[in-house]
Order: C-alpha cells, then sequence, then structure tokens
C-alpha cells in the first residue's frame, strides 16, 4: 500500500489503516453511483479491498492493526440501528407469528440441506481423487 | 447555595452522549451476560443490548429519534468495518482451495432455497410488501443487510430483528439437526452455519473446531456478496 508522504510522521498504524478502510469505501460509493448500481457503496469497497490484497498477496501492518482493532466491535455498531424496531412494533404485532414461522422452517430445511449438499460434494471429490491415485 | 438536583439530572438526561453512553453500556452489559451464561445463544450481547434500549425508548421519554442522534456515531462506523471484512475473508481463503467447489454450490442452492422458503413463506401468509422486502436478506450479516435493505425498498431495522433471530435459532437448531441428519464432515458443518445463521452461527461455528469458524466466516461474506449483488435486481 502506497503512503501519503505528508502523513508519513504520524506513523500510526491504527489511523492509518483507516484511512485506507474509508478511502475504499469512498471509492466504492462512487463506482456504485458512477454506474449507477443499486449495491451498498461499502459492500463494494469491500471487494475492491479484497481484489487489492489479491493482487498484492498480503496484507500491510497498518490495515491488519486497524482491521483487529475495529472488526471486534461490529456487532455493536449493529446496535442503534436495530432499536429502531421500535417504530415499527405494530408490524410485528399483526405478522410475528408468520415472520417467526418463515424463520424457523427456512432454517430447518436450510441447515440439513446446506450441510448435507456441501458434505456429499466433499465425499464425491474425496472418492475422485483417491480412485485417480489408484489408477495413477 | 442551593443545588438544583433537577435541573441537573435534566440536562444528563437532555445531553446529546446519553445515547451513546447507553448504548455503550448495554452492550457492555449484553457482553457480560453472555460470558456469564456461557455463550447461549439467546443472550447475544446484540440481542440483550437491543432489548434493552428498546425499553428505555418505549416506556421513558427518550424518543428514537434522540436516541440516534447521539448514537449515530456509532454507526458511521458500520461502512468502514464492512470494508475491513476483506481482511478475514482473505486470510481465510486458503482453506477454501481443496473445497471450492462443495462450497460455492451449497452456497448458491442451499443458501437460494433457505432465502425462497422464508419469503414464499411469509408471502403466503399474508406479510404485508414491505415485511416481505424486508426478508430477503435474512441470511446475511446485519451489517449488510441494513445497507441492502434500503435498495430493496424493505426496513432497515425490521430486517436486523428477522436477521438476529435467524442467527440465534440457527445456531441452537443447528449441533441437533447435524446430529439427526448425520453431518459429520467440517467444512459442510461450517457452510451450513455461516450460510443460515451468518455471524451468529459462525461464533458457533469456532465452538465447533476452527475449520467450521473458516469456512462459516466465508459463507457469511460470500453470502453477503452475493445478496448485495443479486438481491436488488430480483427482490
Amino acid at each position: 500500500m502506497w503512503r501519503v508522504p505528508l502523513l508519513n510522521w504520524l506513523k500510526n498504524d491504527m489511523l492509518y489503516g483507516l484511512i485506507i478502510l474509508l478511502m475504499y469505501l469512498l471509492i466504492g460509493e462512487f463506482v456504485a453511483n458512477l454506474l449507477s448500481w443499486p449495491v451498498p457503496g461499502s459492500v463494494l469497497g469491500m471487494i475492491l479491498l479484497f481484489i487489492t490484497l489479491l493482487i498484492k498477496g498480503g496484507i500491510s501492518t497498518d490495515l491488519k492493526t486497524s482491521s483487529n482493532g475495529i472488526l471486534p466491535y461490529l456487532p455493536l455498531f449493529i446496535v442503534p440501528a436495530s432499536v429502531g424496531i421500535v417504530n415499527f412494533m405494530g408490524i410485528i404485532e399483526q405478522q410475528g407469528f408468520a415472520l417467526l414461522t418463515a424463520i424457523l422452517v427456512s432454517l430447518i430445511v436450510g441447515i440439513p440441506v446446506c450441510g448435507l449438499l456441501a458434505q456429499r460434494l466433499i465425499k464425491n471429490q474425496l472418492n475422485a481423487s483417491q480412485n485417480k491415485d489408484h489408477n495413477s | 447555595m442551593t443545588l438544583d438536583w433537577s435541573s441537573a439530572i435534566n440536562s444528563v438526561w437532555q445531553s446529546p452522549y446519553l445515547g451513546l453512553f447507553l448504548t455503550l453500556m448495554s452492550f457492555q452489559l449484553g457482553l457480560w451476560m453472555f460470558r456469564k451464561s456461557a455463550h447461549q445463544p439467546f443472550l447475544h450481547p446484540v440481542m440483550v443490548s437491543v432489548v434493552s434500549l428498546c425499553l428505555v425508548v418505549l416506556f421513558t421519554d427518550l424518543s428514537f429519534d434522540r436516541y440516534m442522534q447521539s448514537a449515530q456515531l456509532i454507526s458511521q462506523f458500520l461502512g468502514p468495518v464492512i470494508v475491513a471484512l476483506a481482511i478475514p475473508l482473505y486470510e481465510n481463503l486458503a482453506s477454501l482451495k481443496k473445497y471450492w467447489l462443495p462450497f460455492v454450490v451449497s452456497n448458491i442452492l442451499g443458501g437460494g432455497l433457505t432465502i425462497l422458503i422464508a419469503v414464499g413463506i411469509l408471502a403466503a401468509m399474508g406479510g404485508s410488501e414491505l415485511t416481505v422486502n424486508s426478508m430477503w436478506t435474512k441470511s446475511v450479516t446485519t451489517a449488510f443487510g441494513l445497507k441492502i435493505t434500503p435498495e430493496i425498498n424493505g426496513l432497515g431495522a425490521l430486517a436486523a430483528a428477522i436477521i438476529m433471530f435467524t442467527g440465534i435459532f440457527g445456531a441452537i437448531m443447528a449441533p441437533w439437526l447435524f446430529k439427526l441428519f448425520n453431518i459429520h464432515s467440517a467444512p459442510a458443518q461450517g457452510c451450513a452455519l455461516g450460510i443460515c445463521a451468518h455471524a451468529v452461527g459462525t461464533s458457533k461455528a469456532l465452538e465447533f473446531g476452527s475449520e467450521q469458524g473458516a469456512f462459516a466466516a466465508l459463507s457469511m461474506s460470500f453470502m453477503g456478496i452475493l445478496c448485495a449483488f443479486v438481491l436488488p435486481f430480483v427482490a
């Protein structure tokens, strides 16, 4: 990652990492608006950062420091918006049962399907590679 | 000198820092309860924090708008923290090398199925358009959900509640469903937890083992990205 020379004297990895994260966030917003994609700028920024890491093949210490610094607080950051549910208590009263049924049924079907699907494909893959070893 | 107690207390109650303080306090309380209860999913810090803050907003004269003005600062970090998720995604990528195909297939087919079932049932049981729109993001982590729902005309707060309950019930039911259906492969357990129960499932998966944890974290990010790109065009 290139460094802005002016800010070099700070030598603060946490701050530097945060600047990079915000930079990617703003680039994400920019690209999403430029292409008028209805995709959140933050998600686009994450993908762009991920691609940068893939190309560079490593994570710089400043980025590592600030992500270690803020990622553990992710659950805290979603709290204020979640409290907004107080404005929609009527919906919960009227449709709470339907919501709960939808959530529970989709989980009871979804978890075994995802798990069994992955397990079966992994087993096939292992068998295939074993047969190949056998033949060669 | 007379001490004006009521006006002093009132100034604290009206302070622009109150919402920030209450949020941090309730979250700390949640963390403490989660630890004390040996990680009981129903006492997840977010659950404890959100429920106690909702009670304060509902039963005192601290309105949601005034609370949000103060707590806005915390919400602002949602953007950079989503970008930061690229780092664990990159670090976990190595575990994918061997099993990327099972991973992608179970994410797309399994993840798609669980979302369609939830949306279908809700629509069939008479859910309003707003509620149905908020259900689409049920299998992504809340940070992504809050950003995606505005794009698909859903309610962020309702989506957050749906996601929270999905994660909690998923983490509770998964160990039991794994036994019932004899799902023992570590990557498969991780995928199922990450796809169906996102972040709450990922912390549950880490209790099973590090391989489960890596696959759960990868599934969570993959589902988030997939939904961010697909939902605005289909939902």
